[in-house]
């Protein structure tokens, strides 16, 4: 006989707040300072959420003094990053550095080596003065088909034209974009090393078992402390730790492509309070039609959505493993 | 120019069994080849393109749904409308 609580879309909401923080930050004194013997913690801002929260947090587990933000702009990134990410700091008393990165983004190639994946969709692209991004279509998380990647590029007139995406393309334009994570998480490792620092790592629940991270680049760190959280709960200790209301507010984005793209168009496919309880649902074996039934939806469509999740969950294994050794055992 | 179906059956399950690393004895041409987990999103981007170049076919937003690709069988029944079409 199942154990399970009744679903509801209320199952997901943190009951204790304060004592939900109480233990993540006992947790992260317990591991970087005891166990990894570092003195402090390095913090990514980029005036999400995430790193918001991952950083409040920190500021608690070892004091304002204890942590260094590094705010790590490119050319694409949106000025609301850094204006965010300034009155994150100023908000907690912590120093805040910036470390401009366009330059050795440019040394790897990366955006010599996407616009030539771009242009081979679209030759007409101008790279120097019109926008792009890649992202899904909506409708196929309901269905058995996985979803196909679309560039979009917008002129500077504002006129949008979007293609599907060919595999090469695709590929390329994916692996350009994820020096700027590798090259960011390599920035916040120089500052790590040189204070003896952790490095927080801020991706949340979602981003970790779907696969919504670049591995060894925003899916590196050392300790994660809102690996475990829903998005929805990650807004709990936001409001719960005084993160800045423009910070709570704002839309999540990619913060990646030169075209405004939220993550919900780039991989979710769902707005995050909806996919935070389907995704509840999913993983602790409530039956499809009973979480489709509290949800609005058809049984069949939330198989079908329990389906992809699985997929999902799969298909991304490779990139929250570490790498294989245990190929001796002598 | 109509294609073999038979022909175009045994390079759409090669294409399949090679690429999905999957024991060919697994997948029939009525496989549910989605649902069943043989293929990903990349897969399926990569499918797209091996079809578009194996058999000289343009796929465009309406096809990509379930019922043009969820099995060898379908896929086949797709790729044989779009070349006469």
């Amino acid at each position: 006989m199942s154990t399970l609580k009744p679903f509801t879309k209320d199952i997901i909401l943190l009951e204790n707040v304060a004592a939900v923080v109480e233990n993540i930050i006992g947790q992260m004194r317990g591991d970087v300072l005891q166990r990894f013997k570092r003195n402090g913690a390095v913090v990514g801002i980029s005036g999400g959420i995430d790193s918001s929260v991952c950083f409040a947090l920190a500021a608690k587990a070892f004091g304002p003094e204890k942590v260094l933000g590094v705010m790590l702009p490119e050319k694409d990134s949106s000025p609301d990053s850094e204006m965010l990410a300034r009155e994150l700091a100023a908000k907690f008393g912590i120093m805040a550095i910036k470390e401009e990165i366009t330059g050795a983004l440019s040394g790897f190639g990366c955006y010599e080596r996407r616009d030539e994946a771009v242009k081979r969709v679209f030759p007409e692209y101008d790279p120097a003065s019109w926008k792009m991004k890649i992202g899904v279509r909506q409708s196929g998380l309901f269905s058995n088909l996985p979803p196909i990647f679309y560039l979009t590029i917008i002129d500077s007139d504002g006129n949008v034209k979007d293609k599907m995406l060919p595999a090469r393309d695709y590929l390329q334009i994916v692996a350009a974009s994820n020096f700027k994570q590798r090259t960011r998480m390599s920035m916040l490792y120089y500052h790590a090393e040189a204070l003896h620092y952790a490095v927080i790592g801020t991706p949340n629940k979602h981003e970790q078992e779907q696969g919504f991270f670049v591995k060894y680049g925003d899916g590196a760190g050392d300790v994660m402390p809102i690996g475990n959280l829903y998005k929805t709960q990650v807004y709990q200790l936001a409001e719960y730790l005084g993160v800045p209301k423009g910070i709570i507010e704002r839309t999540p984005t990619t913060d990646t492509y030169s075209a405004e793209q939220t993550q919900e168009e780039f991989f979710y496919q769902l707005p995050f309070h909806l996919m935070d309880r389907f995704w509840y649902g999913f993983e602790n074996g409530y039956p499809p039609s009973e979480v489709a039934a509290v949800m609005g939806e058809t049984p069949e469509r939330v198989e079908a959505l329990f389906r992809n999740f699985e997929r999902k969950r799969n298909t991304t294994e490779y990139l929250r493993l570490p790498p294989v050794r245990d190929y001796y055992h002598g | 120019m109509a294609i073999d179906v038979a022909t175009a059956k045994g390079k759409i399950r090669d294409y399949i069994v090679q690429t999905s690393h999957a024991d060919a004895n697994k997948i029939k041409d009525e496989s549910l080849i989605f649902k069943e987990g043989f293929f990903d999103s990349m897969g399926f981007i990569m499918l797209i393109t091996f079809l578009e170049e194996e058999f000289g076919i343009k796929t465009v937003d309406s096809d990509l749904i379930e019922e043009n690709f969820e099995s060898i069988n379908a896929i086949s029944e797709f790729i044989q409308r779009k070349s006469q079409g």
